[in-house]
This record gives structure tokens, sequence and C-alpha cells, in this order.
């Protein structure tokens, strides 16, 4: 083959490759618009058709709707609600940092791991995320059995084994809410891990050998290093997992069904409800477009945090 | 003020051994350089000094402690890192004090050492910056700084002027001088660089594959290098080394080189080398040992011979020209006053000042 033959192809990529570059910077709109598209139709128009609905009387047993303010009326002056909310706080704080602490504990266990060249820490990394992967459902389930105060509960039945009375894992109202979000800390923290696993990885080792010079015991390098170098992941993570909490209630259907009473009934679950079992949908929008406005806050706090500490 | 003594020491990675039981000593408020090409295994034994790399046998001993197991923090060193591993998210300011702060000092204790050690290093007005916003000089100022504000008893530097321009490390490297010399704190070197460990050292170390070459004064190692690799590391441009023979006439000694004009050894040398006389040897001669100016007295006194050097190519610097060209088979750079560039292939009449021969063996390398 000649040389020419092998030049001619390579120069006439770079034609092209230059001229796409050019049509980007000329149009970008045209390029943009596939996404854009697709943003409306999934993510803009549902959005919008919810809080059409919002302002209706519609339920999901009659066709027939009207407009009105009434739906805001009805759900702000429902007595439940302000339990609703509290346990939702209760909830996603609870789990966010414990979430926050554990996923920074194994990241940093995996991370030493990995420095020092520790066999089956690949292992380790795929159980912990294998558990992020399996759906909410399938983890509500698995932890149904786990809890279970009948003779096959797993943890009841350590217990047992133990010596330990059992517990009322599911059943006593002041239980239940953590045994929730033991389970959806149990699956979240493998997100957590991730991003912080990712933000240990980029700390230069030499921060922490100067640090060691001068003077530093392990725990102050931990206090003076690692944690304000992760201080934007961990504010990253922090929204992030909020939002996902927020909108958790997958994993409570079929844990707690929202019960003992309503002591696990977040705002995901008494929406889902008050649409789908009650049939109710202007006031399952209302309550939905209220779950929007919560997320919309926390990403602008994600959109704020973003460019300034990236 | 420290003594730190070095004995017997080797570091094994597995099966990889970089450090192969290297001894060495260095006394209180001196400056030693540890030079040597890249994997020689100098900044390794330096971090085992520190305690950032555990010893796999031997001992490191600061002032009659054996530290080998005591973590850096207790060990009272400062140590300026290659990449200057600043703390990004802290101020000069914060940077400077934190060694103290980690060792207790109180608030007034710390701003008066950051303050003290600002002025030392013309940093005052960069205290409340980030190293982000700083230059690499600048940078390579607060570590400086972050490691002479606390004090300690030793100082380690590892190859600390790598990643600054040319101009800027000749002017850390004086200021690095300069400080050493007010605070006479004990201070340890790394660098490939033969001009800074030149410069800097009171005493070099040189290293190759984890070995000691040889360790002395920068005259030492110039003028009586113990082998081959010494002479032509230290110096530059590099010592010229030309394939000879050793011949011996009546009470005369001469250097044959391989097809060039023979070169009588001075008398003074005769006696040292006259074992060697009939073998094959390598001769050593740095460029600024040839010289173009000369009145016969000083000839004379120098045991200068003339030689004859056919030029190849000429690179005038300025103050000196170099002068690339051969001997017999051998090709040679001389140092000579400058001159105007004389033509490819002419016939440069040089003095060739025999008073600072080397002479190795040619299989080993070792000086004779």
């Amino acid at each position: 083959m000649s040389q020419d033959a092998v030049a001619r192809p390579a120069a006439r990529a770079a034609v092209s490759d230059t001229g796409v570059r050019w049509r980007l910077a000329e149009r970008p709109f045209v390029w943009l618009a596939p996404l854009a598209l697709l943003l409306v139709v999934t993510y803009v128009y549902p959005a919008i058709d919810v809080i059409r609905y919002s302002f209706t009387d519609a339920t999901l047993l009659n066709p027939q709707y009207a407009y009105t303010a009434d739906s805001y009326r009805s759900v702000a002056t429902n007595p439940d609600l302000p339990g609703i909310l509290w346990v939702t706080l209760l909830f996603v704080v609870a789990s966010v940092i414990l979430q926050l602490v554990l996923g920074l504990l194994v990241a940093m266990v995996l991370h030493r791991g990995v420095k020092r060249r520790l066999p089956g820490v690949a292992a380790v990394r795929i159980i912990i995320l294998s558990a992020w992967i399996v759906p909410g459902v399938a983890a509500g389930i698995v932890w149904q059995l786990m809890f279970n105060e009948a003779s096959y509960g797993f943890l009841n039945a350590m217990l047992r084994g133990a010596g330990i009375s059992p517990v009322a894992w599911l059943s006593d109202p002041d239980i239940a809410l953590w045994s929730a979000v033991i389970a959806n800390v149990w699956r979240g923290t493998a997100f957590s891990m991730l991003l912080l696993y990712a933000g240990l990885v980029v700390i230069p080792s030499s921060l922490y050998e100067a640090a060691s010079v001068d003077g530093a015991t392990p725990l102050k390098q931990f206090w003076y290093i690692t944690l304000p170098q992760l201080r934007p992941i961990l504010l990253i993570n922090t929204v992030l997992i909020s939002i996902f909490t927020l909108n958790t209630f997958d994993l409570i259907l079929p844990l707690t069904g929202g019960g003992p009473g309503r002591a696990t009934e977040v705002l995901a679950l008494y929406t889902y409800n008050a649409v789908f079992r009650n049939f109710d949908l202007s006031s399952g929008a209302v309550l939905a477009v209220l779950l929007l406005a919560i997320s919309v806050v926390f990403t602008l706090i994600y959109v704020r945090l973003l460019p300034r500490e990236l | 003020m420290a003594h730190v003594q070095v004995n017997q020491l080797f570091k094994k990675y597995g099966e990889l051994q970089v450090v192969h039981g290297v001894d060495f000593e260095i006394g209180d408020g001196e400056f030693t350089v540890l030079v040597g090409p890249s994997g020689c295994g100098k900044s390794t034994i330096l971090r085992m000094i520190a305690g950032l790399e555990s010893v796999t046998s031997g001992d490191i001993v600061i002032n009659e402690r054996v530290v080998n197991d005591i973590p850096p923090r207790d060990r009272d060193i400062a140590m300026v890192f290659q990449d200057y591993a600043l703390y990004p998210h802290m101020s000069v300011r914060q940077n400077l004090g934190f060694g103290l702060k980690m060792r207790n000092a109180s608030k007034v204790e710390i701003d008066e050492a950051v303050r003290r050690t600002a002025d030392t290093l013309q940093i005052g007005a960069l205290l409340h910056r980030k190293p982000g916003q700083l230059s690499g000089g600048q940078r390579q100022r607060v570590a400086i700084g972050r490691a002479i504000a606390r004090e300690p008893q030793l100082f380690l530097f590892d190859e600390p002027l790598s990643n600054l321009d040319a101009k800027l490390r000749v002017e850390m490297r004086t200021q690095i001088k300069r400080l050493h010399m007010s605070f006479q704190v004990t201070s340890i070197y790394v660098t490939h660089d033969q001009t800074e460990a030149m410069t800097l050292a009171d005493r070099i170390v040189v290293l190759r594959d984890g070995r000691i070459e040889q360790v002395g004064t920068p005259d030492d190692l110039y003028s009586r290098p113990a082998n081959r690799f010494v002479a032509g590391f230290i110096g530059s441009p590099t010592m010229n080394f030309i394939d000879a023979r050793l011949v011996a006439e009546g009470d005369t000694l001469w250097v044959e080189p391989t097809g060039g004009p023979r070169l009588s050894v001075p008398a003074e040398r005769v006696g040292r080398y006259r074992p060697h006389a009939g073998r094959q040897i390598t001769l050593g001669m740095r460029p600024e040992d040839f010289t173009n100016t000369w009145t016969d007295e000083s000839r004379a006194a120098s045991s200068a011979v003339p030689l004859d050097v056919t030029v190849d190519i000429a690179e005038p610097l300025g103050s000196d020209t170099l002068i690339f060209g051969r001997i017999g088979e051998a090709e040679i750079v001389c140092r000579v006053t400058a001159v105007a560039a004389p033509p490819r292939g002419a016939v440069m009449r040089l003095n060739a000042h025999m008073n600072h021969m080397h002479l190795f063996e040619s299989d080993s390398g070792v000086a004779l």
C-alpha cells in the first residue's frame, strides 16, 4: 500500500471534522432540538398536565371535571397533611444523614483497601452496588422479610438466638419509621459511597503526606484534609439523595404500606394513595405539585453549587 | 538541629529492591544533597527518612534515636514536596500556620511565626490568597515557608525546584542557599540536577541504582571523582572520556589516545599511575581543562600539553565557546575562551591541562 493511500482518508477525516464543528457552532439549536423535544414530551408536558389537573376537581371515577382552586384549599386544610410532612421530614433527614455517614465510611474503607491492594475490594464494591441496583419494590419486599415479626423474620430470629426479646419492627408506630429508614439507607448508601469514593480518589496523597509531616494525627488529617476536600461532593451528594429520598414510595409501599396508621406515610406515598386508592386525581395532583416544588428548590441549590464548587 | 545517620538501609517493594544497603551520615547543620539519575532511589531514601515509606531493613537515626517506627509527625521534620502539596482549601496564612496548629501552638505564637516567615520569604501580600491563586514561584515560596515556620530540626527537600522554569529555579536555588546560611538547620535535598547539587551542598551523596557511588564535598566530586559514573555525572558539559593506552618510557609516562597524539603524564602523577603502564585505560578530561589562552610560563606551571583538535562544530555561548572536535578516534568537547567560530575541519591548537587529568579502569570505571 502506498503512503498516499494511508494519508488521504486521514486528511478527509480532518476536513469533515472541522466541518462538523463549524456547523455545530453556527446552529446549536438544530443539534439540541431532538433532546429538547424529548424533554418536552417526557418531562415538561406531564409536569404541565399535573399542574393543570391540580386546578380541577377531577377523579379517576368520573371523566368529567371542572376547573377550580378548591383542590388547593382542601389539601391545605387537610388535618393529615402536617403529620405527613413531619414523617417525610424525619424520613428524609435521617436517611440523608445516615447515607452520608455510612457512604463515607464505606468509601474510606474501600479506598484504603484499594490503596493497600487488598484482594476482594472489587467484589465488595459490586455487592454494595447491587443493593442500589435492586428496584425499590424488591428492596421493600426483602426488608419486609427481614423485619417480619412472624417466626421466619430474620432480624427477630437473630435477636431470639441472642436471647433478646423480639422487636415489633413494622407494627410499632414508633419503630416502623426507623425500620423504613434502615431499609432506605441500605439501598441508598451505595450511591452515596460511589460519589464519595470518586471524591476520595482524586485527593492527592501528597496532601496527607504533607499533613502527617506537619504533625497531623489520622483524625486531624480526616478533619483538616479529607472533609474540606470532599466538601463539594458532600454538598452535591446531600442534595441528590435528599431529592431521591423525598420521592421514595416504592420501597415503603411493600414494606409497611404507610402504616401502622400513618406512621410511615411519606409525602410521595400519600400522593400515590390519594390518586390510586382514593381515586382523588385533583388532590393527588396538588400533592404532586407540592413534591415538585420541594424538589425544584433542592435542584436550584444543586445548580447553584455546581459551577462554584466543582 | 539534628544529626542524621543512615545505616545499612534497604528498601524492597515486593520482589523489587530499590535501595541496596546505603550508609551515610549528616552532621549538625549540614546541607546534604542526594543526587543521581531518576530511579536511583534518592527520593525513596528521603521518604524513608521522613517516615513516609517503611524501612525494609537498616536504621535511620536522628539525634541518636532510631526513628524507623516513629510516625512522621513525631520526627520533628519538615518537608518540601515536588508538587508543593499546599492545602488547596486553606489560605496561605493557614498553610503556613498548619504545622504549628497541629502541635497545639497558641494563636499568638502561630501569628508571630506566620508573620516572621512571610517577611523572610516576602510573601506577606499573599497571606489571604488560596494556593490556586498563586504562580508557581509563589507556591514554591509558600511551600518553603510552611516548612520553616515550624522551626523543625531537620529539613527535607524532594526535588523542590523541578516544576519551575529555568530562571525561577536559579532564583529559588539562591534563596534556599541563603535560608540555609541564615538558619543553619540540617537539610537533606534530593535532586537529579547536578548543578543544584554542586551549588547548594556542603556534601553530596551520588547514587545510582540504589547504591552510593561517592560521598564528598562538591570539590571532591569535581576534582577527585571515585569512578567514571561520578566523573560523568558531575560537571557540564560532561567530562570527555577517551579510550587510551598508558605507555611507560624510561621515567616518563604517556597517555596514548587511540589514533591520536600521545600526551605526557605530569611528573607528580607518574608514581601513582606507573603500576598501570601498558594497560588500556580511559582518560578523563573536563571540557574546561582544554584552553586556548596561555603563556609559556602558565603552560609550564600547569603541565599543559599542546594539542591539536580538529573542529567539528563550535557553539559560542558568549563568555565561552564550546568546541566539539576530535583527537584521534575520540570525540571531545572543549570549553575555551570566546573565539570567532572556527570553520568545520579547522585544526585548533589547544592546551590540555594534564594536571587535571583522570584515569579510569576501562572495564570497571574505577578511578586509578
